[in-house]
C-alpha cells in the first residue's frame, strides 16, 4: 500500500478549507478573518520549518542536538503553561520546569530505551517525535493542575488556615485541595484513554494509517503512547503539583495566596 | 519566672502593595490576662491576632513568647499553643465528633490523647449544645451552633492562648453568650485571653484590660 503523494497542488486545495471559514466568518461577522489568516500562515510556516529541523537533526543523529530539540519544547511548554496560569503571586515557573524535565525526561526515555527498544536511546526517529507528544499532551494537565491548586487554595482559605490553626502542618491543612488539583490535571488523558479508538481516532495513528503504515502496528504504537500520556500527566501534575504547593506556604507554614 | 507571656517589640508589618497596618509597635502582654483590643475598624486588630500565630509574618521587629522569638519556634508546634478562633466557623464535611477530633489526627498533636465520646458529649453540654449528637453532620448546625462547635474543638488542644477573632459578630444572642462565657471561664483557667470584638468594649468584660490599636502603634 503506497500512500498518496501530498504536493503542492494538494496543499493548495486544502486551503479551500479556510476560504470556507473566512467565508462564514464575513457572512456572520465573526471577525475571525485576520486570526484564520495568520494561523493558516503559521500553520504551514511552522510545520515546514519543523519538517526541516527533523530531517536534519534525523541526518545529523547527534545526542546533543536531539537533546537541544527536546529542550526547545520544554522550554516552550514551560511558556505556554506560564500564560495559561493566572497566578502571579506565588513564582512556579522553575518548580514547574524541573517537573518537566523529570518527567518527561523519565518517560520518553523509558519509552524509547525499554519499551520499543530503540539503540541509541536517545535515536532521534524514536525520541523527537514521542517526548513531543509527551511534552505537548501533558504541560495541558499542569496548566489544569496548578489552575486548581491557586484557585482552591484561594477559596477555601478559611478552611486551609482552620487546619493550620489546630496543629496541621501545610501538608495536612492542604491535602484535599492536593488532591483534588492532581486529579483534576490527570482526569483529561483518563478520559481519553475511555473514549480511543470509539470516540476518536487519535492524531498520530491517523497521521500513520494515511502514510502507510499497517493499522496494527499503528494501533500498537498508539496504545504505547496513550499508556506513556497517562503516566507521563501523573508523575507531571503531581510533581509539579507538590512543589508548587511548598511554595504557596510561608516559612512560618502561613498560606501565602493574598484573598483576592 | 517569666510574667510576659507575650512581647511585641518594633512590629512593622504591611499587605504587599498597601499602607502600613502597624509601624515599629510595641506592647506586652502578661500571663493570664484578657485583653480586648480596641481601635477603629481596618485598624489592624485582627491582623494583630493572625501575627500573634504566625498567620501572617513581620516584616520587621520580633514577637516573643515567654522571652523566646516565635520566628525561632517550630510553626505548628506554636499554633497548638497559641489557637486562633477565626471570625467565620469553619467545619470539614463529616459529623459533629470527626469536626472535633479533627486535630488529633495531626502529626504535631499525635502525643495527646483523643477524648471519649462521653467526654466530648459532656462538654457539648457545657456549651448549651443540647440535643446536638456526636453523629449528626456539622454543616447542618446552624452558624452559632458552629462557632461553639469550633471553640470547643481548640479547647480540646489544651492552648495556653486563645486569639479570639470577632467570634460572635454573626451569631445569635444565646450563642454569643456560651462563647463569651467560655472565654471567661478559660481566663479563670489561666489561659491568656486576646479578644477582638465590635460588641462590646473592654470596660463592659469583666476583668478585661484593654489594649488599642491606634495609628500603627500599640498603646495599654
Amino acid at each position: 500500500m503506497y500512500p498518496v503523494e501530498i504536493g503542492p497542488l494538494q496543499l493548495a486545495l486544502g486551503l479551500l478549507f479556510v476560504l470556507l471559514a473566512q467565508g462564514l466568518s464575513l457572512v456572520y461577522k465573526l471577525g475571525l478573518v485576520r486570526d484564520l489568516a495568520v494561523g493558516t500562515l503559521r500553520t504551514f510556516a511552522q510545520l515546514l520549518l519543523m519538517g526541516y529541523v527533523l530531517r536534519v537533526v534525523f541526518e545529523v543523529n547527534l545526542m546533543a542536538v536531539t537533546l537541544g530539540v527536546f529542550a526547545v519544547m520544554l522550554v516552550t511548554a514551560v511558556h505556554t503553561v506560564r500564560g495559561r496560569v493566572k497566578e502571579r503571586s506565588v513564582p512556579f515557573v522553575l518548580p514547574l520546569g524541573f517537573s518537566m524535565l523529570l518527567s518527561y525526561l523519565t518517560v520518553s526515555v523509558l519509552v524509547t530505551s525499554v519499551v520499543l527498544q530503540a539503540r541509541p536511546w536517545w535515536n532521534p526517529v524514536y525520541f523527537i517525535p514521542l517526548s513531543g507528544m509527551v511534552v505537548g499532551n501533558s504541560m495541558t494537565a499542569m496548566a489544569v493542575a496548578l489552575d486548581r491548586l491557586f484557585s482552591s487554595l484561594r477559596a477555601r482559605r478559611n478552611e486551609v488556615e482552620m487546619m493550620l490553626s489546630l496543629g496541621a502542618d501545610y501538608r495536612e491543612a492542604s491535602s484535599d485541595i492536593t488532591r483534588e488539583a492532581v486529579r483534576a490535571g490527570m482526569i483529561p488523558s483518563i478520559t481519553s484513554m475511555m473514549g480511543v479508538g470509539l470516540v476518536f481516532i487519535p492524531g498520530m495513528m491517523t497521521g500513520q494509517i494515511l502514510s502507510g503504515t499497517d493499522p496494527m502496528l499503528a494501533i500498537r504504537y498508539q496504545i504505547v503512547v496513550m499508556l506513556m500520556l497517562v503516566g507521563s500527566t501523573a508523575i507531571g501534575s503531581t510533581l509539579t503539583v507538590l512543589l508548587v504547593r511548598r511554595r504557596c506556604f510561608g516559612k512560618g507554614q502561613q498560606l501565602l495566596l493574598p484573598p483576592l | 519566672m517569666h510574667s510576659d507571656i507575650l512581647t511585641i517589640q518594633g512590629l512593622t508589618f504591611g499587605y504587599p502593595g498597601r499602607d502600613k497596618v502597624f509601624k515599629n509597635a510595641s506592647a506586652r502582654i502578661r500571663a493570664g490576662e484578657l485583653v480586648v483590643l480596641e481601635g477603629p475598624s481596618g485598624a489592624g486588630k485582627s491582623t494583630l491576632l493572625r501575627l500573634l500565630c504566625r498567620l501572617e509574618e513581620p516584616l520587621a521587629g520580633t514577637i516573643a513568647m515567654y522571652g523566646e522569638s516565635l520566628a525561632a519556634m517550630n510553626p505548628v508546634r506554636l499554633r497548638r499553643r497559641i489557637c486562633y478562633i477565626q471570625q467565620t466557623p469553619t467545619v470539614v464535611e463529616g459529623s459533629v465528633r470527626r469536626n472535633l477530633l479533627l486535630p488529633f489526627g495531626f502529626k504535631a498533636n499525635s502525643d495527646l490523647e483523643v477524648p471519649s465520646d462521653t467526654y466530648l458529649r459532656q462538654r457539648l453540654e457545657e456549651f448549651l449544645l443540647h440535643g446536638v449528637t456526636l453523629e449528626q453532620p456539622a454543616s447542618a448546625l446552624s452558624v452559632g451552633q458552629r462557632q461553639r462547635i469550633c471553640v470547643l474543638r481548640s479547647l480540646l488542644l489544651w492552648p495556653e492562648v486563645m486569639l479570639f477573632d470577632e467570634p460572635t459578630s454573626a451569631l445569635d444572642k444565646e450563642s454569643a453568650a456560651v462563647v463569651m462565657r467560655a472565654a471567661h471561664s478559660l481566663h479563670a483557667q489561666g489561659v491568656t485571653i486576646l479578644l477582638v470584638t465590635h460588641a462590646l468594649e473592654a470596660g463592659e468584660i469583666e476583668n478585661a484590660v484593654p489594649l488599642r490599636v491606634n495609628g500603627r502603634k500599640l498603646e495599654r
